[in-house]
């Protein structure tokens, strides 16, 4: 009783929000916690009784306005809930495959979020403007534009190349627009606004997942936190209550054995097949990037020595892409391969080495194609290298796209076929999730880096996206299966947030700056067209806000803390002090858990000793009280 | 303000969406679900408070629960008698803790006590044993039930009892994000 009267002083005291979020975290039941809550409501209107005499109608009022208030607030978060997307079908999914699909779906919905930001902000601000100052586009549409994205499509709105470089203006004295400035502005604050999102999803996510990595593969653990309450579906209980068995039945075999030791000459073997593989895989990918390379070279002469409007040069213009992604598709059959063949002893490293390998073979080509558009297109004496730039990623994306749909057929309505009518024992197929999760990574690092050359593709990138989400579900609900294998969501969706990040956003950042700062923009299209680089366009702004003595500040602000390099050396030097400092509390904190797992295992045994004396107590007693 | 509904009074909702995770259009959902099962049983009329209570036997015909393996511990570490018998309350207090928007120590309050099945407050061999045979389906042999229960209580008792309290599992579920 005691404690109840504590608790409820302690609730009094809260604010509103807090006292609601601590009444629905207590765990007891309903009527304990409404008994409680109505306690403490009455003891709040009883103090605010006593403090009466000083307002009496405005506290009342302000009582009044916040209950409104409050409800208010919760109608409206019911609705917004109505904007959640997808929520029904992700629930079902959860439900009848577990969590482990379920992450690529939310992996999915959350990019597309993405690039719906994206699309709005670039649609909004640079698009719409353009409208205003456009030029007519004289050139006549073919079917085939919506595959090559060259043709009509090369003087509209869609590429770097349409955009004007001079102010707009409505009337003569109105506002002015200056496109310049807006469309480095937007490109740069969305790319911010990327970065801290990512930064603080990796965050977070990092936080929840890896807190204590060791003592992880408990068996333990395995057995009582594994089981996935969210699934429904009998069929995928049964299915997860035999994996469980088999696991457990696996994890016994091991322990009742042995640990073998190799020998020496077995460890040797085992070594040399996994350096093998190592060069085998790097080795695929060097040659895919050479090959994607001379292609893209090849490609570039076809496009400077003919005219353009050919159709079967445009139709040519599409062999880099398709064998981009049939490189992307068929390579990591192959990786697969070679991890079956080096037989880990821990299933969790073949699947990260699996990973490792796809994500190195995606960024390089990627980073090539990077390198030939920065270095050669942008030397090359083309009308306009950025729009250039621009459909090679329009098609990549594309492509990619209808090689996403096809691998989607073959991949599992094809194999689910054979596997159920022809070849019986292959039984259907399983959802791969990590192949998944890197398409989907490597789709969205195109779009990221074509975000400058194309404002619109994130627009584009969204509808694919929108249809990938739903052919992947129909096709996984009709032919595939749930997993077989334990699929640690959380960690592999921390793991995929950072690879996210690391490789691919960073590797964006490095392009787009390069772009920014050291290239020469075309000299006869898009908004930059005549200057030294594309940042020189924010430099003569600052020049001409030099004459200004409002802005006085922002030229100050610029001169001191962009211009310098001191600024950053100093910014550097205090970032680095405090990781410095965090590391050594994260040590300590290390250090002090085991010293307090000690003294728990030592309470116990005391505890054990205590209760051993005190059931010898009675006897010894009945021996000193009976003479 | 907004719909109006004459199942509950204003207070009673005010107090079931303090109480849940629920907002207030969950909680009338939940409540035709919950008249769903039994329409004859459950009457229109909430405002009165009446003391009905479903038998276990519907509750656990429930879609989202007629395959969970452990339904009938969850019917009964949720129900007011014990049994598995629900009165609304119970229900919603049920679906409240299962539902997503639930912390991570409220469900691991709750999964601890669902797999304490004979409600000692602690997680014995016994406990463990018919956790695992749930799990698994009996498809394990009942050494291979043993050895795997001595392996978790070896991992997991941090006080050397023998058993597992409330302390030993929550630290557990804390080192294992994928729990949910």
């Amino acid at each position: 009783f005691f404690e109840e009267a504590k608790l409820i002083g302690s609730l009094v005291s809260m604010s509103t929000r807090e006292r609601i979020k601590a009444i629905q975290k207590m765990p007891e039941t309903m009527k304990k916690k409404r008994e409680i809550r109505n306690k403490v409501l009455k003891e709040i209107t009883e103090k605010s009784r006593r403090h009466r005499n000083q307002c009496d109608c405005c506290a009342q009022c302000l009582q009044r306005v916040a209950v409104s208030y409050r409800r208010f607030r919760n109608t409206l978060s019911e609705y917004f809930h109505l904007l959640q997307l997808w929520q029904k079908t992700l629930k079902v999914i959860g439900g009848e495959f577990g969590t482990g699909v379920l992450s690529y779906f939310i992996f999915l919905k959350w990019l597309l979020t993405f690039n719906i930001f994206s699309f709005l902000i670039n649609f909004s601000f640079i698009t719409i403007p353009q409208f205003v100052a456009a030029t007519p586009n004289n050139l006549s549409f073919m079917g085939l534009e919506l595959l090559t994205g060259a043709g009509y499509f090369q003087e509209t709105v869609l590429y770097y190349g349409f955009y004007t470089n001079a102010t707009i203006r409505k009337t003569e004295k109105g506002a002015s627009y200056n496109m310049q400035l807006a469309y480095i502005f937007t490109v740069g604050i969305y790319f911010v606004i990327c970065l801290l999102s990512l930064v603080f999803s990796m965050a977070k996510s990092f936080r929840r997942n890896f807190i204590n990595p060791q003592m992880y593969s408990g068996q333990a653990s395995k057995l009582l936190c594994t089981w996935d309450f969210n699934i429904t579906n009998e069929k995928a209980v049964k299915l997860k209550q035999k994996n469980l068995s088999t696991q457990i039945k696996e994890a016994l075999f091991e322990v009742n054995r042995e640990v073998l030791n190799f020998s020496l000459k077995e460890r040797f073997v085992h070594i040399v097949i996994h350096l093998a593989a190592w060069v085998a895989s790097l080795g695929t990918a060097v040659a895919a990037c050479a090959g994607v390379y001379f292609l893209s070279i090849h490609n570039l002469e076809l496009f400077m020595n003919e005219h353009k409007n050919d159709l079967e040069n445009q139709a040519a213009m599409l062999v880099l892409p398709i064998v981009a992604s049939l490189l992307n598709a068929f390579i990591p059959f192959f990786y697969s391969w070679l991890g079956l063949l080096e037989k880990f002893q821990n299933p969790r490293h073949q699947i990260y080495v699996t990973i490792t390998r796809n994500i190195i073979l995606k960024i390089s080509i990627v980073g090539i194609l990077c390198y030939y558009w920065l270095n050669i297109v942008s030397a090359s004496e083309s009308h306009c290298w950025e729009t250039l730039v621009g459909q090679d990623i329009y098609r990549l994306v594309l492509v990619d796209f209808i090689f996403c749909l096809l691998g989607c057929l073959f991949g599992e309505f094809v194999r689910r076929i054979i596997g159920t009518t022809v070849c019986v024992n292959l039984g259907m197929p399983e959802f791969d999730i990590a192949r998944n999760v890197l398409d989907l990574i490597y789709a969205q690092t195109l779009t990221w880096i074509g975000i400058f050359f194309s404002p619109l593709l994130p627009g584009i990138q969204m509808i694919t996206f929108s249809i990938v989400f739903y052919v992947k579900k129909v096709s996984l609900m009709m032919n595939c299966q749930p997993p077989r294998k334990v699929w640690r969501a959380a960690q592999m969706t921390t793991l995929f947030i950072f690879l996210l990040f690391f490789p691919s956003f960073v590797g964006v950042l490095s392009v787009i700056g390069v772009t920014v700062w050291r290239l020469k923009p075309s000299k006869e299209c898009g908004p930059f067209r005549g200057l030294s680089s594309m940042y020189a366009a924010i430099s003569a702004w600052v020049e001409i806000l030099k004459n200004y003595s409002g802005s006085k500040w922002v030229v100050w602000i610029y001169q001191n803390f962009f211009e310098s390099a001191l600024f950053f050396f100093i910014l550097s030097t205090i970032l680095l002090i405090i990781t410095y400092l965090y590391w050594q509390i994260i040590e300590g904190r290390k250090t002090m858990v085991k010293l307090l797992r000690e003294q728990i295992m030592n309470v116990g045994k005391d505890k054990m000793f205590l209760l051993e004396k005190l059931r010898g107590l009675p006897t010894a007693r009945q021996n000193l009280s009976v003479p | 303000m907004g719909n109006k509904q004459t199942i509950f009074t204003p207070e009673q909702l005010d107090a079931y969406q303090d109480c849940t995770f629920f907002t207030r259009k969950e909680i009338l959902r939940l409540f035709y679900r919950y008249r769903d099962l039994a329409p004859q049983l459950v009457p229109l009329d909430y405002t009165d408070k009446p003391d009905v209570t479903l038998p276990y036997e519907l509750i656990g015909s429930m879609p989202e629960l007629k395959d969970n393996p452990f339904r009938q511990r969850i019917a009964e570490v949720f129900s007011e008698d014990g049994e598995g018998n629900m009165t609304l309350d119970d229900f919603l207090d049920m679906f409240s803790v299962m539902s997503e928007m639930a912390p991570r120590d409220l469900k691991a309050y709750y999964a601890f006590k669902i797999y304490d099945f004979n409600n000692d407050d602690y997680i014995c061999k016994s406990d463990l044993e018919k956790t695992v045979n749930k799990l698994t389906r009996n498809e394990l042999t009942p050494e291979e039930v043993t050895l795997a229960c001595n392996k978790v209580i070896d991992e997991a008792d941090l006080d050397n009892d023998g058993k597992l309290s409330l302390e030993d599992f929550q630290h557990m579920i804390i080192r294992a994000p994928d729990f949910l």
